[in-house]
């Protein structure tokens, strides 16, 4: 006899899913990777002018941190290839 | 004043390397091919960092599926690299080629500055003079080629 699962009834809460949430790209300071570097790379993968890039790229470099891009997961899983095939170290969160 | 090695001219990149600059060059090569895919080797570390710092399953999902991708791409920027190694002191590179041997630099110059310790950028300072050259001469070529490519942005 086959017995089947009970279905799962989750109570409305009221909040929004994980699923709403945008993903953040995050780019971690490294002692290897150059300024300008960093700079050219943020440049070109999200199209930034240099302002921006070299904002986000000081960010990393004084604040060990900097948040370079967010959206789906799959947009951000997708940011995280294209930084580490560059060689930055990008990780992501919601 | 002598030109660059990287120049941007034309929407093409021009590098103009002397041989005994390609031969040791040439030795990023041999340093990438001797990296383990998995490990303890700092190098390995290093270039398989984590993506998901909170989900280690997660993680070894992405790596699993793009750390493949990923692979194939880095072959694909060895090959171009290889390419201007095996070149003439002259090679005129489009600038997708031009990205590809600088990727290949910076991951070269990334796998040593691991294997050598460094943490933080004062660990520079402490290097073996011979080990601070490499990653400084590694440093000033991927810098030159970056300023190329910038002028085509």
């Amino acid at each position: 006899m086959t017995t089947r699962p009970s279905p799962v009834i989750t109570p409305e809460t009221g909040e929004s899913t994980d699923v709403d949430l945008p993903w953040q790209v995050i780019v971690w300071n490294d002692p290897v990777n150059t300024m300008a570097y960093v700079v050219y790379v943020f440049r070109k993968l999200f199209g930034y002018d240099v302002e921006k890039a070299t904002k986000l790229m000081l960010e990393v470099h004084f604040e060990g941190r900097s948040r370079v891009s967010d959206g789906s997961r799959e947009k951000a899983e997708i940011d995280c290839f294209r930084l580490h095939g560059h060689g930055l170290w990008a990780t992501m969160e919601q | 004043m002598s030109r660059g090695r990287f120049r941007y001219k034309s929407g093409k990149i021009v590098v103009e390397l002397p041989k005994e600059e390609r031969e040791f060059l040439s030795d990023v090569l041999e340093l990438l091919s001797s990296i383990p895919s998995s490990g303890d080797d700092p190098a390995t570390r290093r270039l398989q960092v984590p993506v998901y710092l909170d989900d280690p399953e997660a993680n070894s999902e992405w790596w699993l599926f793009m750390g493949e991708e990923l692979s194939i791409a880095r072959s694909a920027d060895r090959d171009v690299y290889q390419r201007v190694m095996d070149s003439e002191k002259r090679i005129t590179l489009t600038t997708e080629e031009a990205d590809a041997f600088l990727r290949v630099l910076n991951e070269g110059r990334l796998a040593l500055g691991a294997r050598f310790g460094l943490e933080v950028e004062a660990d520079h300072d402490q290097l073996p003079e011979e080990q601070r050259q490499v990653l400084d001469y590694l440093g000033w070529t991927l810098e030159e080629m970056t300023v190329a490519l910038s002028a085509a942005l």
